[in-house]
């Protein structure tokens, strides 16, 4: 690919809270190792929200936050743009909740969502926090993350899990299983950040859309893998 | 009669546990006085001046700042160890019975208890940001929280730069206004009080919402180190935040009617709060202990350990007091290390290492802090630890 590959941020003062940003930065790193030339772009909740993106990414957030996130997106339409441009979109937490049909928020109010997967998330008792271990779906082996949320997670049709679970509590308590893979949406609970903790979820995401994708030395990352299943494990 | 039987005990206790080498004392007596004297925090607190202080970051050296500054004119109860839960307010408290005045610095989560239960006179409310997310959740609940424990009768003195701490201190009867010109929040992007997109104006200056939320005008105004550009404010710790902390504690001074220039002095005298900022020597290698516990608090010291030696060692673990989830170190930003010569470690240093690789750090891994100053030789250096590894560190 010659032209410039365009990583787009999602809104990061609304939907980043929990480190989230590290996957952005972390899929920068990744490309550019490979001499790739790609961007960064920060998109604000105060200015125009960018639909030519190549990956779109969307990360967790507080419940106001979310509201106020999921009401920009589905005012300016830019996810829905993307995915129809063909980008790719991966999203943790409140970013997995608020592409589904509902979503809770404070108050005891439900929030539509953006429609995007056929999912619905609901008020839980107690807040699913700590370490994540599952087994992808997807061939890549182990996935390892710190969950942190209130909402759980169901799917309302058929759809492919990322991960089948180990330990944790992942999309809902009784579903034993993370996240969710579709043809351009890889949505997630894991916190950590996800594509920091898991390089081949990172590499596994790119390659979606560019392809094959050469070797890098990333030993700091498998070793930080590795010792995260682990601990994981324990 | 009975409260006093129970404080010696306690007291005897706390001692036993320090010649038994089990810790400072500080939790075994104060749980032991909770639990034989259930009301001793309030029938302890009912003869004193209280002032709590709170807020995510600033908390051991605004209370320490303070009791220094109030210390010259009245005996001090004061929880110097930074035990700030229950145990800890209630052992401050039985240490000192006849102290005129109590300073407690106090967990985010206990602030509604200590209200409660001391009635203070002033309450110090300093910042509030993302921190431990896995045990305090999210930054607008512990704000609700604050504004849901204060009512008419309490007094504040309060951050007008934090939209969280202005939202929570709001429900207070009465508000000292404080700023010290900061601008922005990274957790701030909507309203605490009604959830929509806040309106920064003026570089990060001015906050308001079309809900009426918006921010206050300050009784206080800290520019650089001067006060209502008319008090000079002492302080001899390094950084930003500990002058604003200074300021505070002059301010409390001020409120209760103390020589200005007596607490000026005590608070310029304060040089290190339990360990911070004190020099520690390990191998050949003079370290000056700096802890950070959190995106904020680490901005902070980052800046302020820039203007430090250049070789720098980060510890870092993830135990319960750390926060669990590491994923905060994506919060901040370590390029000011950048030209430092860096070494990192502690029980989470790939994940550090992780980190400094992708914002282009050049750094060594190693296993201990003896192993770093081995690599450093005979030379100044910053350590910036965590909470655990600096506890660890500081008494050791």
């Amino acid at each position: 690919m010659s032209q410039r590959v365009k990583i787009v941020n999602l809104l990061p003062e609304l939907l980043g809270t929990y480190g989230d940003q590290g996957n952005v930065v972390t899929l920068s790193w990744r490309l550019s190792k490979r001499g790739i030339d790609n961007e960064v772009i920060n998109a604000s909740a105060f200015e125009k929200l960018p639909a030519d993106g190549d990956f779109y990414f969307l990360g967790g957030g507080e419940d106001d936050a979310q509201v106020a996130a999921v009401e920009l997106l589905r005012n300016s339409g830019v996810l829905k743009n993307a995915v129809e441009n063909g980008a790719q979109v991966f999203a943790v937490c409140a970013g997995f909740q608020l592409l589904g049909e509902s979503f809770p928020a404070s108050g005891g109010r439900v929030i539509n969502g953006l429609g995007l997967l056929p999912i619905v998330t609901e008020p839980a008792n107690p807040r699913s926090v700590g370490e994540l271990l599952a087994d992808s779906t997807i061939g890549i082996g182990k996935l390892t993350g710190f969950e942190n949320h209130s909402g759980q997670t169901r799917f309302t049709d058929k759809l492919q899990p990322l991960g089948t679970l180990i330990k944790g509590v992942g999309n809902h308590a009784r579903e034993a299983c993370d996240g969710v893979v579709t043809e351009q949406i890889i949505a997630t609970y894991m916190h950590g950040p996800a594509l920091v903790r898991n390089p081949k979820l990172a590499d596994y995401f790119l390659s979606r859309k560019l392809g094959d994708l050469e070797p890098i030395d990333d030993q700091v990352f498998t070793e930080l893998h590795s010792a995260c299943v682990a601990r994981g494990a324990k | 009669m009975y409260l006093k039987i129970v404080l010696l005990k306690a007291r005897a206790l706390g001692a036993l546990s320090r010649i038994l080498r089990q810790g400072n004392g500080v939790m075994v007596a104060g749980r032991f006085i909770l639990k034989f004297a259930p009301n001793a925090v309030e029938k302890l607190a009912e003869n004193k001046r209280v002032v709590l202080i709170s807020g995510t970051n600033g908390k051991s050296t605004t209370a320490k700042l303070i009791a220094e500054a109030l210390g010259t004119k009245y005996s001090i109860a004061h929880n110097k160890t930074g035990a700030n839960l229950f145990a800890g307010v209630a052992q401050a408290l039985g240490a000192n019975p006849n102290a005129e005045v109590a300073v407690l610095e106090v967990d985010e989560l206990v602030l509604p208890w200590a209200i409660e239960k001391t009635r203070p006179e002033l309450i110090v409310l300093l910042n509030l940001g993302r921190d431990q997310l896995d045990r305090l959740s999210e930054v607008r609940i512990v704000s609700s929280k604050w504004r849901n424990a204060l009512t008419a009768k309490d007094k504040v003195l309060a951050s007008t730069d934090d939209p969280f701490v202005v939202h929570a201190a709001s429900a207070a009867g009465k508000k000292i206004w404080f700023s010290a010109q900061d601008k922005g929040h990274i957790d701030a992007a909507t309203c605490p009080s009604c959830g929509a997109l806040l309106n920064w104006q003026d570089d990060g200056a001015n906050y308001s919402c079309s809900c009426g939320f918006k921010k206050p005008d300050a009784n206080w105004n800290l520019i650089g180190e001067v006060l209502n550009g008319q008090f000079k404010v002492n302080s001899s710790i390094p950084g930003r935040a500990a002058m604003q902390n200074a300021a505070r504690a002059f301010i409390v001074a001020n409120e209760f009617g103390i020589d200005l220039e007596s607490a000026n002095q005590a608070i310029g005298s304060v040089k290190d709060v339990d360990g911070r900022f004190a020099k520690k020597r390990i191998g050949q290698t003079e370290f000056r202990l700096l802890l950070s516990k959190n995106p904020a608090s680490w901005r902070e010291t980052l800046e302020t350990s820039a203007k430090g030696p250049k070789d720098v060692l980060l510890v870092i673990n993830a135990n319960t007091q750390d926060g669990k989830d590491t994923s905060w170190l994506w919060d901040v930003d370590f390029k000011p290390l950048k030209g430092r010569n860096v070494i990192v470690s502690g029980d989470r240093r790939i994940d550090v290492s992780a980190r400094l690789t992708v914002d282009g750090i050049s750094h060594k891994v190693v296993a201990s802090e003896v192993e770093a100053a081995a690599n450093f030789g005979a030379v100044e250096a910053d350590l910036i630890a965590s909470y655990t590894a600096f506890h660890r560190l500081a008494n050791k």
